[in-house]
């Protein structure tokens, strides 16, 4: 049961890191100089 | 505060601090003048390539054994979180140039070690070390390197990984144009190696200074070896029952060849400790061979798996196979030193009856604890009269207590029996939280 919630946890890393590296990508296209 | 609430709240606070450290960089980089949009899957890859590059660099914190982070969640979920999150770094690592070669197909050119600018040289050297690194701990067994061999490979390869895609940021510059944001990511490397440094010498220099000698190696049931050990020069060592200790024997602990093992000992009797080691592997099978008197150097104590983080509990129930019988071991006999007369249940899995490990010395328990022994034979004798087969949710139904929702529950032993063991009691409603486990195979 733990590493379900480990794995649980890692899976939610992995998809939060790929919408923030989205969100990097375009705000530093709007904001790139 | 209720323990169980106050370790829950160190287990969010410890993964809020691992998603800041990993992901905050990322944004810090979008501080100040930012350098010139060069299109949205350029970025995106870029992105993935930092991220995968956090997450690798903070692994050297998650395998320095700091026992405050790894209390809340026990060592073999900080390992198995370890192993998983690699696995996710790898592909954001390698979806980074693969994201630019497919949209942008002149970049293939930078895989031309001949021609490539060293930066390019350094990022696809980082790759590849990150390629070596997962397929040598995903495949060790299958590869068949030993255990040591592979302990320092990893090791190395991890230095060589992160190192190359520091050179490769720094060498490519796009982000790290301003001193700071240079600092920044320096800063990062020199935290991790010191994590490293940390794990590899201070720790070391600290299991040197307080060394150990073997007092005896006796044979027990099971195929198993008992190594007691004797602090050299100082009172010894503290540990809650059911932890356990990395152990060098025959090397230096600079050697970095130590091997986890289970305290099978009391936790009252500091000044001997014992170790019950099967012989499973080319380790376990020298143990035999040690002599009186050979030095030893322990890491620990280690692990979560305790009955002292539950001191309040009714009772507790044991559910262990094989050698997983260690830390129950060291459990029982504690309680059985502290006087202790609440109702304990053992279930404990065996091939056969003669290779019961600790037979004996757990009738002998009986007399001294309020404590009911259930044992499960694969292969029973002819008068047998306990259980027969598998623990399974007939023979947990049959054997558990009526208000078994309030006991906490142990479980140790095979990787397919705690895995249907813990499902079973699911299913009988013992809470989540009630239900600890101890996992042998941690690297």
């Amino acid at each position: 049961m733990r590493r379900k919630y480990s794995t649980l946890l890692t899976a939610s890393i992995g998809v939060a890191i790929v919408l923030l590296a989205a969100l990097f990508a375009l705000l530093e296209n709007m904001l790139g100089q | 505060m209720n323990g169980r609430i106050k370790l829950y709240f160190q287990g969010v606070f410890w993964i809020i601090v691992y998603l800041v450290l990993t992901l905050t960089p990322l944004f810090l980089l979008l501080l100040g003048p930012v350098p010139a949009g060069r299109g949205f899957w350029r970025e995106f890859s870029v992105a993935l390539g930092f991220a995968g590059l956090a997450i690798m660099g903070w692994q050297f914190a998650l395998t320095a054994r700091f026992r405050r982070v790894k209390a809340p969640f026990g060592s073999d979920i900080v390992y198995f979180f370890h192993r998983q999150i690699s696995l996710v770094a790898f592909v954001f690592i390698l979806s980074h140039p693969v994201i630019l070669f497919i949209t942008s197909p002149d970049t293939l050119q930078l895989l031309n070690v001949f021609a490539a600018p060293w930066r390019a040289r350094a990022g696809v050297t980082a790759l590849f070390s990150v390629f070596a690194l997962i397929t040598i701990s995903l495949w060790r067994k299958r590869f068949k390197i030993h255990y040591d061999q592979w302990r320092k490979w990893h090791g190395v390869l991890a230095i060589v990984s992160v190192a190359f895609a520091m050179a490769h940021i720094v060498g490519v510059g796009h982000y790290v144009g301003t001193p700071w944001k240079r600092a920044l990511w320096i800063g990062y490397g020199v935290v991790w190696i010191g994590l490293l440094a940390y794990v590899r010498i201070v720790k070391p220099w600290m299991e040197l200074r307080r060394p150990y000698q073997v007092e005896q190696v006796g044979q027990e049931r099971g195929n198993a070896w008992t190594l007691t050990l004797r602090p050299d020069g100082h009172k010894g060592l503290v540990f809650s029952p059911g932890q356990f200790a990395w152990l060098t024997i025959w090397d230096s602990p600079f050697s970095d060849s130590e091997h986890p093992f289970s305290f099978s000992s009391s936790a009252a009797h500091p000044e001997q400790l014992k170790f019950t080691i099967k012989e499973l592997g080319d380790f376990s099978e020298r143990i035999k061979f040690a002599k009186t008197g050979q030095p030893v150097y322990l890491d620990g104590p280690h692990g979560a798996f305790s009955i002292d983080r539950h001191p309040h509990a009714p009772g507790y129930v044991f559910i262990t196979g094989g050698v997983g019988i260690t830390p129950v071991m060291s459990m029982l006999q504690t309680l059985a030193d502290r006087g202790d007369s609440r109702p304990l249940l053992l279930i404990y899995a065996n091939k056969t009856w003669d290779l019961v490990t600790f037979r004996e010395e757990i009738i002998t328990l009986q007399t001294r604890l309020n404590l009911r022994v259930v044992n499960v034979l694969e292969q029973v004798p002819d008068d047998w009269k306990e259980e027969k087969g598998f623990v399974n949710a007939e023979i947990l139904k049959r054997n558990l207590p009526e208000d078994r929702g309030r006991f906490e529950y142990f479980i140790c032993g095979p990787e397919p029996m705690m895995n249907a063991v813990e499902k079973t009691l699911d299913q009988l409603g013992v809470p989540f939280s009630r239900v600890h486990s101890e996992r042998f195979n941690l690297v």
